[in-house]
Order: C-alpha cells, then structure tokens, then sequence
C-alpha cells in the first residue's frame, strides 16, 4: 500500500516538473487530487484497513498529497510568471518620458525661504515693512539724526523730503516694536534701495534682519544666534569672526566674517586672500532706538542682525554678477 | 586711511609683524581694506653716482655711463636716459637685481658693449608713472647705500577703513593711540619745538567769530618771511604715500600735520586777507566765492564761512577759496586751527556737494584740544621747511569750551550686555588705557571722563562697547538663546506667498524677479496708466519711478529672452507694486502675482506634436490659483488697450475685480520689440488673500453609484457656454451632481452662425440608486429650460 502511494508521488512529481502548460497542470490536479482522484481513491480505500495500519498509511498519504498539492501551486506560478513572446517592439528606454515641466523658484526667495526655516525653528517669525519708508523709520529712530555721517554711506532714493526707498531692512524693528511689547523675536526679509550701480552693486538688492527684545538678552546669545545660523547655512565647518564695527543703532556693534566658502579659509580671489568673507552686520540694541520704540531698556535687551540675501545666494550658487539675479535670462534661473 | 608703518613705528614702538598688526587692528575695530608692500619685488638696487658719461661709439641714442656703486671699482652702464649728468646719484640696479613686475637685471651687452646694470626711473621702482628720464636722487645720500629706506621703499602702507564715529583714527597719532591702548604700550607725541620771534601775533591779526554755536574754538597764527618751494623729500614721500599730491612746503605741512594729528589747518596768504583778520560768520544770502577747486560756489546762510573783514576766504571746515590761496609770491601767511560743529560741515559739505580730507574728518568731529597741538606744531614744521618767523603767540578764539563729559558704568550691566564676566580690574583698566580718566570708582560701578577725541561715547552702552572691544569678541562666549513666543502673528501673508510661489513652480513655471522701477514710459509701452511714485534722483530715465504693475516689467523680461533665443517662456514673477495715496504719507504696496506664457511655453517633446498657446491656457492659471486659494473665480469682458478684445477678461470674486487676463495686444508687443505671441494674467494677491474662503468643511462620500448623461446641444455661436453651465446647474435638480463642457465644435455639421456644446452630466442621489428614469427626468427638465432660455436644440 504504503509503496504504491510513494509510486504515485514519485510519478506525478515528474510529470508536474515537465508539464508546460496550465491546463495540463489542471489535468494533472484533477487526476489526481480530482474527487475521483489516483489519490482519493487509495485514501477512501483506507476505510477497510485496521486501525494502526489505517493511521498509519494515512499520514503517508497526507503528506503525499501535501507534496503534490505543493509542486502543482509551485508549478502554477512558475508557468504564469513565463511571459508569453511579445510581438511588439521593446520600448526605447533611452527616449526621455513625458515628465511634468518641472518651474524653478528664483534663487532670492529661495535662499530667503531657507534662511526664514532656520530662524523660524529658533522661534523667530516673519515681519515685513513697505519699501517705501519714511525718513523716520529709516533713520531718525534708527538714531541715525540727520546730521549723521552714517547717512552719508547710504546714497538714499528720495521720493520726496521724508520720503525715501529705504536703504536697510533696520526700519521694520522699529515698526514692530512699536506695534507689539516684548517679547520680540522676528526676522524680516526685503527689498533694500541704494543709488549705487556698478558691476559688483545693483541699486536694489535684498537685505534679510533679525531682531530679539527680551530681558537678559546678551552678546553671547547673538553669537550663538548667528553661529547657529551660520553652521546651518553653510556647513558645520564653518568658523565665525566677530569683529567691532560700527552702526548707528546698535552698541556695542560688530561685523561677522565667515570663513570663505570657496576657499576654506586658505585664501583665494573670493576671499582676497584673506580667507575671509564679510557678510554680516550686528549688534545689541542702541538705547536710543529703544527709546523711540517706548521699551525700558534697563528692563529689556536685544539683539539686532542685517545681511544681504543677494550676497549669500551668490557666495552660496558661485554667481559671478550680482547682475544675473535681476536680469531675468531664463537660462540663469532655471539652471539654479 | 592710508598709513605707514615706518611712520606709525616712529609714534609707538610695533615689534609684530604687519600681517599680525593689521589682524589686531582689524579685531580693534580698524578694518584693514589692504597692506602695500611697494618694495617687496626690488633686490640689489643701490644708490650709485655718476662717474663719467661718454657716448656710444656705435649708437647716437645711447650714452655708456660709469657708475660708482659703491664697489672697488665703478660699473659700466649703457643708458638710454638724458637727465643726468657726471655726479648725479641714480637708483642703480646691479646685476642680479630685480625689480617690480619679477623685471631680472642680467649682464647685457648693447651695441657691443656690455652693460653691468640698470640706472632707474621712478617708474621701474614702482614709484608712480614718471619715466622720462632717471630718478635723481637727493645729493645727501650714501652711494652703495640699499635704495629701499633710502625712497621709503622699506616702509609697509595699511589702508585703514575709518568708521564715521572714529574721526579720531583719521590721524596717526589717533592709530598710535588706539594701538597703545591694545599693546599696552606708551606712545609718543612728537615735541613741537616751535620757535616764535617778531611781532606778536595779536598785534598783526585777529578772530571774531560771530557764531559759536558752529564753531567753539578758531585758532589762529601768523608767520612772516617764509619762502615758498618744494616740500623735502621725507615729507612729500609721506603725502604721496597716504595718496596726496605734494604742492608746496606750506601747503605740505597742512597736510602733514592733517595726517600726523587728524586735524584740518588751512594756511592764508596773509597779505591777501582784507585789514589781515579773520570774521568767522555764517554766509550772506547770495554771497559767492571761487574755492580752490576753481568753482564759483553760491553760499547761503545756513553755510559757516571763514571771512577777512569784507568778503568768505574759505567754506568753514570744508575748502579754502582761491583768492587767498597760498603761492610761490606769498611770504606772510594766516594759519588757522579750529573745531566746528560737525553737523554744520556736513551740511555745507553735502549742499555744495563737496567731500573734502578736511569735511570728512570734520564732520566726524575733530578734537578741539588737539587743534592746539596742530597748529603749534605745523607753525614749527613750516619755520623748519620754509624758513621765516613765528608770531609770538596764537590766537585763540575759544568762546565755548566744551564741557567735560562724564559717563558711569555699572559692572552688573556689563555683564548682563555681554553674556560675559569682565573682571572689574579689567574694565577700569581698558578704559583708563583708552585715555578715560577714572572719575570714581565703587563696588558696583565708576564713572569715566571721556577724552576729547571721543565724540561717540556718550551713554554707559558706548563704555560697554569699549570693555568688549578691548576684552576682545572672541572672548565672549556663544550661547543659543531660548526664545520665547511673540503675543502676535506679524505677517500670515508673508506664508501665503510663499506658498503661492511653490505652487506656481509645481506647475512648471519659473519664476523670475524684476526690480521694483519702472517708469512712465514703460507703462506707456503697456498701455497701462495711472500714477506712479516717482523718485527725486533716480540712477535713470528707465528707473525714474516705482512700477504699479508687474505687467511692464515681465514684458521687457520677455523681450530680452526673445531677443536672445529663449522663445518659450513660461514664467511668473510674485512682488510688490505701489500706488501714490492721496492724503498719505506713504504709497500703498500690494503684492501681485503675474504669469505669463509665450512661444509654445514649452518644450517640444518627441512623441507629439505642439499645441499652439492660447487664450484658455492663460486663464487655467487663473482659475488653478484662485482654487488653490479655495476660490472660484466669475470671468468678465474687460475692456483693456493691453490686451486684445476678443481674448482678455476681468477676473471676479465675488463681484470684485482681482485681476485681469488676456493676448497682449500686437502695438503693445511691437513697443515691447516681441514678435510672438504672449498671454499675461496678473493678480491682485491682497484682494485675493482676504477673499480666501474659510477652511473647507466635510461632505460625506456618495454610497449610490452615479449616472452620467451628456448633452450635445446647438446654441447661437454667441451665447457663452458658462451661461448654459449655469442653466443646467439651476434646473438640474439636487440629483444633478456635477456638470461640465467637454466638446464645443463648430464646423461642417452645423449651420452657420451656431456652435454645438457638449455637456456632460452626472447625476447622484444619497439615498439610493438612480433609475434610468429619474436620469431621464432631471436630463429632460435640463434640456427643457436650455430650450427655454438659449433657444438650444438638441443635436
């Protein structure tokens, strides 16, 4: 009995392996497995046997019929996986595909967007003032009076006496601090103005500032303020250089030099062999603008930050002319 | 700033080398813009004299000359240049030397004679463009000497950045100053040494001055007999080395003592000043005078002038005029030495739009103490160079002495500005080194006397500023504040353009950006109209005023892609415009949202043939960001020149133009010199953000299938199809879920002057399955009152 079970097993596994279509599969399951099977007929003549053979002949024809039952699902798949032989031609793969036309974002609101991200993950949000400002907020409560020589480095459009283009992104802290009481912390991108036109100046460029009013607000928090900054936008490599300089509205005031971004700091034509790069004015907030603004500054401090969107776009995309940005060639914007 | 190493080392002893000199400086605050090193690149070029000059035997431009250098015997040189004669000592470079440029002095042989060196001209030093003949050197000098110190060629020049609130570091002294302040090291004021005999001076002139406010202090001098020439060597070396051009001895120590000192003194021809006495006084309206740049200026009343007992003789603090200008026939002069309100020069200076060495340091506010020092020791270096006498004494106006000015520090407010502990020592130290004279000093604060030449240290933060500086930046640790949330949301449209832009973008366009001028000829190009803000002093005709649309703008942006071979354009530009406000001080400023596309607006792609652009393409963009914005935009006839009749639209919501759209006309584009089609819609953002629709609220999901209908129907070719869209909607019932135009077609199987229109219908019910005959139904009373209202026939 037990030999004529693995008989059939041995058979029907052979010709499971040489079967070449599905429904000589089919045939093969049916006559086998089928009501009226090879196998069921010898599993219902197992009725008549004596108990301990019955039990066990009818684990051999379990596992016979599993086995079968096995190859003829393993063989299924294998026959339906064989692709049928295409008449038709391959497609060319080299051929490009009908992609989506894919628009570029211009590179200053780009790089505008990424600077905004970092700030914002630090809890500094974004405020805006109009391009056109008044002589008010552009300087005088940026204490810069008009008998300043600072005004002088400014070359100021002036629509009419008052009434200037501004020339810096500084007056938008002075319009919220006067809408709002600290806690201040924004960041304020936006186009600046400057009669100023030659190959390496465009008479308007974009300017990004950053303000934070609050008690105890230190130096050390601009540094690490700007560090962070930094270390973010051009790499973790990238060393700082406080240095003082001088602004109206802030005291003590600095300029912050990167190490260059071309260069590494080894020196090159970018950097003018000094291996740095000047991209950044700040300091802490001159007590006099907190007075126009109406804030205590024995109570509060802050910080204040200015730098040019354009400058860090080119430094960052190694865009020779500051021209490109505002001309429009489409082959320039969309190459970034 | 230019200024001199070897000069500055004369006034405070530097044992750094420059590149760490200038690295200090530039972290003190004097940013150094360069370093020269003029005569880094010469070698082995020495002082040689003249021996003998003979001629060349086979060349009648060329002379062979012997030329001691120092050596046991006298080198034969073969020179082209005429201005020497036997005895003349000469730059000589000796073989093996180079000079600038990497130029290599070899043996040479020149006609058959062989030359053993070079005689130099100014301009192989590196010294200026002088090269017609050698240059002579001063007959004092030691032969076989090095040239280098000898034409300061030794020296190392640092170009310092002066910020406008240091007038002080406009002066060497003030550099030696701040550096000995760093260095802790002394410096050194040089002696006047002033020698006066004659007359006394207030017996030859006097100063009245009649506005004290504009200037507290005049000081003035008298020296009799000078003889004018040329300045010596050393001096006229350091002018032309700080980039001033030597004139004169007089003129020469002025400007000498500028650089030394910082402070402005302009000499008078004596003789020329009206009863020989200065008036300083403001201007007489329509008073003019010729200043020493050859310029007739017309002065007002708000100008300060320096007078004699008639008429100006200069522009106060700014330049000197003409006629009593200091030349070769002046032997007596006036020397003055003054300090005058830096805000008052400044304006002169600006009105007369004149920016003078005296101006600029000026208006920083110069120091009235050293105006003393500069005028004594000028007076001295005069005598010494121009011979002549002294006056006994000066005379010195001072009608408003400055007061002293005293500033307190508390420690804990040090610490607090910094983020940073400055040990209290320190901070008393730094300013005391700066020349603070420490007034008080307690346990939790001191106040300091500020110096005279500090103008910009006023309030406690200045003081602050002092310590860091000093201190040093570096010092002061990084910390990453934790900022604590504003009250408000300052700018939510800021977001919402962002957003518009990416979006914009995933749609294929670029974007671009132009500036925000424009002028009233562009906009005429456009046939656009209205105000503009105009500016006073515009850079240019085409950038004389603020753009009030965006439109002009992208159509130049076009014209330059045509014009250089970018012929499909699909591109948009998100910015603000401006309008004049009447009654306001300040325009308003929108932003707006332009899309334009021209050409095919993309690229061809190989399996299918272009689509030409058209009118519905425009407006798609249109409709996609009024949607993104959860609006849904109504189209009006527009009757606009920039566009052409027959495709342009007003875009409505609500009621309310937000925008419009359309074909740029063909007289706009030829004025725009564009010779392909362009479609443009520009959208008026800040209408658009405050109509945006509150957040959209859920509708449950059909459970019944839906049916759809299409409706091929024949209306006048002028009905607007939207007019049968909204007929359906109106009488589709509530099963009438959603119905849309998916064919207009004119054309052979249909008569003239008619259009078919293919609605398509979909039908739905919430409740259960629709049957053939509710479908037939609703279709039915569709079809029904499309008769009725559009005359429409089913096709």
């Amino acid at each position: 009995m037990k030999d004529k079970i693995e008989q059939i097993r041995d058979q029907v596994l052979g010709e499971i392996a040489k079967v070449s279509g599905l429904k000589d599969l089919e045939d093969i399951r049916v006559r086998i497995l089928g009501r009226k099977g090879e196998l069921t007929e010898v599993l219902r003549g197992l009725s008549i046997l004596p108990e301990d053979v019955r039990r066990e002949m009818g684990k051999v024809s379990n596992d016979v019929k599993n086995a079968v039952s096995q190859a003829l699902d393993l063989r299924k798949t294998e026959l339906e996986d064989q692709k049928p032989a295409s008449t038709a031609p391959r497609v060319d793969l080299s051929l490009p595909g009908r992609r989506p036309a894919r628009g570029r974002m211009h590179p200053i609101p780009k790089v505008t967007a990424e600077v905004v991200d970092i700030f914002r993950e630090l809890g500094f949000q974004v405020a805006t003032g109009p391009d056109i400002e008044t002589e008010y907020y552009n300087f005088d409560s940026l204490n810069t009076p008009a008998d300043h020589p600072a005004r002088d480095s400014h070359d100021t459009f002036f629509v009419r006496p008052g009434v200037v283009l501004r020339t810096q992104t500084s007056p938008v802290q002075m319009r919220v601090m006067e809408s709002t009481p600290p806690p201040v912390a924004i960041v304020a991108p936006g186009r600046v103005y400057r009669v100023d036109a030659d190959a390496s100046h465009s008479p308007m460029f974009y300017q990004i500032e950053g303000l934070l009013v609050d008690q105890g607000v230190s130096f050390a928090d601009l540094k690490g303020t700007l560090l962070h900054f930094i270390t973010r936008f051009f790499g973790p490599d990238t060393r700082l250089r406080f240095r003082p300089h001088f602004f109206p509205f802030t005291e003590p005031s600095a300029e912050v030099d990167v190490s260059c971004t071309i260069c590494k700091g080894s020196g090159c034509r970018v950097c003018k062999h000094s291996g740095w790069l000047e991209i950044l004015g700040c300091g802490m907030v001159h007590p006099k603008v907190f007075q126009y603004a109406g804030y205590d500054s024995e109570k509060y401090t802050g910080f204040a930050f200015g730098f040019g969107i354009d400058r860090i776009t080119m430094l960052r995309h190694a865009i020779p002319s500051i021209h490109h940005i505002y001309e429009n060639d489409v082959r320039f914007l969309e190459q970034l | 700033m230019r200024v001199s190493l070897n000069w500055l080392k004369e006034l405070i002893d530097i044992t750094m080398p420059v590149d760490e000199l200038a690295h200090q400086l530039t972290m003190l605050g004097l940013e150094i813009e360069s370093v020269e090193r003029p005569g880094e690149e010469i070698r082995e070029v020495y002082v040689g004299q003249i021996v003998s000059i003979e001629p060349h035997p086979d060349a009648d431009k060329l002379v062979v000359c012997k030329t001691d250098v120092g050596g046991a015997e006298p080198i034969t040189i073969v020179c082209g240049a005429k201005n020497m004669k036997a005895g003349d000592k000469v730059p000589t470079a000796v073989v093996g030397a180079s000079l600038p440029g990497g130029f290599e002095i070899g043996k040479r042989k020149m006609r058959g004679i062989e030359s053993q060196g070079m005689m130099c001209s100014a301009r192989e030093l590196g010294m200026g463009e002088e090269h017609a003949g050698l240059l002579i050197l001063d007959p004092a000098t030691k032969v076989g000497e090095s040239i280098l110190p000898v034409l300061g060629l030794d020296d190392i020049i640092v170009e310092i950045e002066v910020t406008p609130n240091r007038g002080d570091w406009a002066g060497m002294i003030g550099v030696a100053r701040e550096l000995s302040a760093l260095l802790k090291t002394p410096y050194r004021v040089p002696e006047t040494g002033l020698i006066e005999s004659g007359r006394p001076a207030s017996e030859l002139s006097s100063v009245t001055i009649e506005n004290p406010d504009l200037c507290p202090r005049y000081i003035g001098r008298v020296l009799t007999n000078v003889k004018i020439g040329p300045s010596p060597d050393w001096m006229a070396r350091r002018l032309t080395q700080a980039g001033m051009r030597p004139i004169n001895n007089i003129v020469d120590v002025t400007n000498y003592v500028l650089l030394e000192t910082g402070h402005p003194l302009h000499a008078f021809d004596y003789d020329k000043l009206s009863e020989n006495r200065i008036v300083v006084r403001t201007a007489r309206a329509g008073e003019t005078m010729k200043t020493l740049d050859g310029e007739l200026r017309t002065l007002n009343p708000d100008m300060l002038v320096i007078a004699d007992a008639k008429d100006p003789v200069a522009v106060a603090g700014v330049m000197g005029g003409l006629d009593s200008e200091v030349g070769e026939t002046t032997t007596n002069l006036f020397l003055e030495s003054a300090y005058f309100l830096p805000a008052s020069v400044r304006k002169t200076a600006r009105t007369l739009a004149l920016v003078t060495e005296a101006s600029q340091r000026f208006q920083r506010g110069a120091d009235p103490v050293m105006a003393r020092y500069a005028v004594d020791r000028a007076a001295a270096l005069m005598r010494e160079v121009a011979g002549g006498e002294v006056a006994p004494g000066a005379i010195d106006a001072h009608p408003k002495p400055m007061g002293a000015i005293e500033v307190s520090l508390r420690y804990d407010r040090t610490a607090l500005l910094l983020g940073a502990e400055v040990d209290h020592a320190e901070q008393r130290d730094i300013l005391k080194r700066l020349g603070f004279e420490i007034l008080e000093a307690g346990d939790t604060s001191f106040s300091v006397r500020v110096p005279t030449w500090r103008h910009d240290v006023r309030l406690e933060a200045d003081l602050i500023e002092e310590v860091a500086r000093l201190h040093g930046y570096g010092n002061i640790p990084e910390r990453v504040p934790a900022v604590r949330p504003m009250d408000t949301k300052i700018a939510p449209e800021e977001t919402a353009l962002q957003r518009l832009r990416e979006y914009l973008v995933s749609m294929g366009l670029t974007e671009t950006m132009n500036m925000s001028f424009s002028s009233y000829d562009e906009l005429k190009r456009a046939r656009l109209d209205g105000e503009m803000v105009t500016l006073q002093n515009p850079l240019a005709e085409t950038q004389s005023t603020m753009r009030s649309s965006l439109i002009p703008g992208l159509l130049s942006t076009v014209s330059l892609n045509v014009r250089r071979g970018n012929h499909n354009l699909a591109v948009f530009e998100v910015g603000p415009v401006y309008h004049p406000k009447a009654g306001e001080t300040l325009p308003e400023q929108e932003a707006r949202a332009t899309v334009v596309l021209s050409g095919y607006g993309v690229d061809k792609h190989w399996s299918r043939p272009l689509q030409p652009l058209d009118f519905y393409d425009i407006k798609g963009y249109a409709e996609a960001v009024l949607d993104f914005f959860g609006l849904t935009p109504a189209f009006a006839p527009l009757d606009s020149p920039t566009f052409t009749a027959d495709q342009s639209g007003s875009v409505e919501v609500d009621g309310r133009r937000v925008g419009i759209l359309g074909r740029v006309t063909d007289a706009v584009l030829k004025a725009f010199d564009i010779e392909q089609p362009v479609y443009m819609l520009e959208l008026h953002l800040k209408s658009i953000l405050s109509a945006q629709a509150a957040a959209a609220q859920f509708e449950a999901i059909p459970k019944f299938p839906s049916s759809m209908r299409d409706l091929a129907v024949l209306v006048d070719a002028e009905v607007p199809a939207g007019t049968l869209l909204d007929t359906a909607k109106r009488s589709g019932g509530k099963l009438l879920k959603r119905v849309k135009i998916f064919d207009i077609y004119t054309g052979k199987q249909v008569p003239a002057g008619k259009k078919s229109v293919a609605l398509g219908l979909v039908f739905q019910s919430e409740e259960r399955t629709l049957t053939d005959a509710d479908t037939q139904g609703a279709s039915d009373a569709i079809l029904a009152e499309l008769r009725k209202e559009h005359g429409a026939q089913l096709r």
